[in-house]
């Protein structure tokens, strides 16, 4: 009976046909790892016959790249345990082609440990490698993908880190440059006072000399000598005022309970009018109530505003002075004629020490615009300037009331 | 971390002269199991692993410092100093191989006489150069690499098993042997295999031994011929064993060819 004869019959397995035709493919290696014996399974998965493949290196059925991950891994592992599973290569088959196998291999040694041979069972895994292929790319991708988003949190957090530290170097600035303009200012402050003590002596002298006999040109010195020293006071108020609006306290205003103001501003038109005799000074006067306000400061800012007109205006025009109620508030105007503020003169009007244009023959320490801003400040209000080739116009807005809670008003004396 | 820690560098044997050995690309120091108990009694063995391999702090793993053979030959130097030793012989295998040439260049003092077991100076073939590998083979070895996933798991499933007929094998070692974060693995692949030292080779003045397999495929005994002709003092050893790890397969071959050559 033959061999297929009993497997047909169905009496027993036959265990050459199970080499044979088993369902794996099978390769034995000499010690050399030389290929010693193949099954028909693989011979046909190969397309090759198996005299082609006896007596070759085992290494020499891989694909390079199997070949070297084989000999640097798998090779030494299996010297090592003396065995290795699931190992994932690549078969070299007929036409050059590639058969992605997974195998297993076990070593058989003699009894004193001596290499005999190795065994070699390879599966199939076609389908199973390419999705285990598409497994490590999706996880590349994904790590990619998280490396991504690291990278772009590391970098977020980075700037915000510098932003943060720009800012706190920004503040650290700021503050040291306000510890350093409170000092420049108490300094400003104190030697304003110390110059008022001599100048009011000076002043005193000179009111006594006045009253003696002098000769014409003693007269006339007294006389030079008084307008400097006046001079030189308000200038010493300007920068007292000035040091106290930096110092935060802002610039000090008493207010008197509300009483016409056309008076003071008759009175300081009067002033200015006296002083530029060649000048003509329109005004325009419609206030029926009261205004509530620190008289001195108001006339103050109306004598800078004027004595501004009249020393930058066009000298062949008017300068006029407007005053009206609007809406329970003070609008009141100085308008002069003339060349124009240029733009970026204007942005820096109001700020202390601002000289006009460069090379102007205006004399003083360029506080008086400053001054009268903080003067309109104090009283709740405005203070703007608009100027094209009409017209240079500095107008005030303020209540004609004070607020009552926040700048209490001084009442009368009782008496 | 300790350089000895960073390395799991291990010492062991009692002589008075030191023989270090290095892995190379693909597993680590149990590579050389079979070899160093032969020398145990006359030397002091130091076995390590490379960075990024076996049992080494891979949170060391520095793609920018090991994008060379030199940060490995920074280590190894790093090494033999910790352990205050000089005159050491150095046993390298395969890339290894080249990383003690590096490191005996930069610290010749250091080393009394190098061991290369299948060493090669550049896989690419380039000119008349056969280093035995085409540019493209060996980017498709890096895609290789994905398809065994030996560290891809933290279970390595069947392999797990410990072998009962080789009991000396605890199944710690099992575990770790071969076994490399992937990342690593493809890193140190393409530095290994893009590696280009041949004009290094002139510049080693320590003594050496070229061990060449009979039949290597990763590197030719061509290949074994050319280190030994550009080596200055340097001699040559055939093997009667086949494949890259005569260390585990020969190891009685090996150990013989370095006797005779110490």
């Amino acid at each position: 009976m033959s061999a297929t004869q009993r497997l047909v019959d169905g009496l027993t397995e036959d265990l050459e046909d199970l080499y044979e035709h088993a369902p794996c493919g099978y390769v034995s290696l000499d010690r050399y790892a030389r290929v010693v014996k193949v099954n028909a399974t693989i011979c046909t998965w190969l397309e090759r016959p198996a005299r082609e493949l006896l007596g070759r290196p085992f290494h020499e059925l891989l694909s390079v790249p199997s070949r070297m991950f084989f000999e640097t891994h798998f090779a030494p592992l299996l010297r090592m345990q003396g065995f290795f599973h699931e190992v994932a290569v690549d078969l070299i088959a007929h036409d050059d082609t590639r058969l992605p196998v997974l195998a297993n291999a076990m070593e058989r040694r003699d009894a004193q440990g001596n290499l005999l041979f190795t065994r070699i069972t390879v599966f199939k895994a076609a389908e199973r490698r390419r999705y285990e292929r598409e497994l490590v790319e999706a996880r590349r991708a994904a790590e990619e993908a998280r490396r991504a988003l690291e990278k772009l949190n590391n970098e977020l957090e980075r700037r915000v880190e510098e932003t943060v530290a720009e800012r706190l170097k920004l503040e650290r600035a700021l503050q040291n440059e306000r510890k350093q303009g409170v000092l420049r200012e108490q300094f400003i402050a104190v030697l304003g006072h110390d110059l008022k003590n001599p100048l009011a002596a000076i002043d005193s002298g000179l009111r006594v000399l006045s009253r003696e006999e002098l000769s014409d040109r003693g007269q006339q010195v007294l006389g030079l000598v008084s307008k400097s020293t006046n001079r030189m006071v308000e200038l010493i108020d300007d920068v007292l005022d000035f040091a106290r609006g930096r110092l935060g306290e802002g610039i000090p205003i008493d207010r008197s309970p509300p009483r016409p103001l056309g008076p003071v501003l008759q009175q300081v038109i009067d002033e200015i009018a006296s002083s530029n005799p060649d000048r003509t000074i329109d005004v325009s006067i419609d206030l029926n109530s009261d205004v509530e306000c620190d008289r001195h400061r108001l006339a103050q800012m109306v004598s800078n505003l004027l004595g501004n007109a009249v020393i930058h205006g066009d000298p062949e025009q008017p300068v006029r002075l407007e005053a009206r109620e609007e809406n329970g508030r003070l609008v009141l105007s100085v308008i002069n004629h003339g060349k124009p503020i240029p733009p970026e003169v204007q942005k820096r009007l109001f700020h202390p020490f601002s000289r006009g244009e460069p090379g102007g023959s205006h004399k003083g320490l360029g506080l008086g615009l400053y001054i009268a801003r903080e003067i309109a400040v104090a009283h709740g209000g405005t203070l703007r300037v608009r100027s094209n080739e009409a017209e240079t116009r500095f107008t005030l807005r303020m209540p004609l009331r004070a607020a009552k809670r926040r700048n209490p008003v001084k009442q009368p004396d009782a008496n | 971390m300790s350089v000895l820690q960073r390395n799991n560098v291990a010492v062991r044997g009692s002589g008075e002269k030191a023989m270090v050995f290095a892995h190379g690309f693909g597993c680590d120091q149990n590579m050389w199991r079979l070899v160093y108990p032969a020398f145990e009694n006359e030397y002091k063995i130091v076995l390590f692993d490379h960075v990024g391999a076996g049992k080494s702090d891979l949170s060391a793993y520095d793609r920018e410092k090991y994008s060379d053979l030199n940060g490995y030959a920074d280590d190894v130097v790093e090494i033999i100093r910790e352990l205050e030793l000089n005159d050491v012989i150095f046993v390298g295998h395969s890339v290894s191989a080249m990383i003690g040439a590096l490191a005996s260049i930069k610290a010749p003092e250091l080393f009394e006489s190098i061991v290369m077991v299948g060493p090669s100076p550049r896989y690419i073939d380039e000119g008349e150069y056969r280093g035995g590998f085409s540019q493209s083979q060996i980017e498709e070895l890096l895609d290789f690499l994905d398809d065994n996933h030996m560290g891809w798991s933290a279970a390595m499933g069947p392999t797990i098993m410990g072998n009962p007929d080789r009991p000396e094998l605890s199944e710690e070692l099992v575990n770790s042997f071969c076994r490399t974060d992937p990342d690593i693995a493809r890193h140190f692949a393409r530095v290994t295999f893009t590696s280009d030292n041949r004009d290094d080779l002139p510049r080693v003045k320590t003594r050496s031994l070229v061990l060449q397999c009979k039949e290597d495929v990763i590197a030719a005994p061509h290949v074994g011929e050319y280190v030994h002709e550009k080596l200055p003092d340097s001699e040559f050893a055939l093997l009667d064993a086949t494949g890259h790890c005569p260390n585990l397969s020969a190891p009685d071959e090996v150990i013989s060819a370095m006797r005779n050559f110490l």
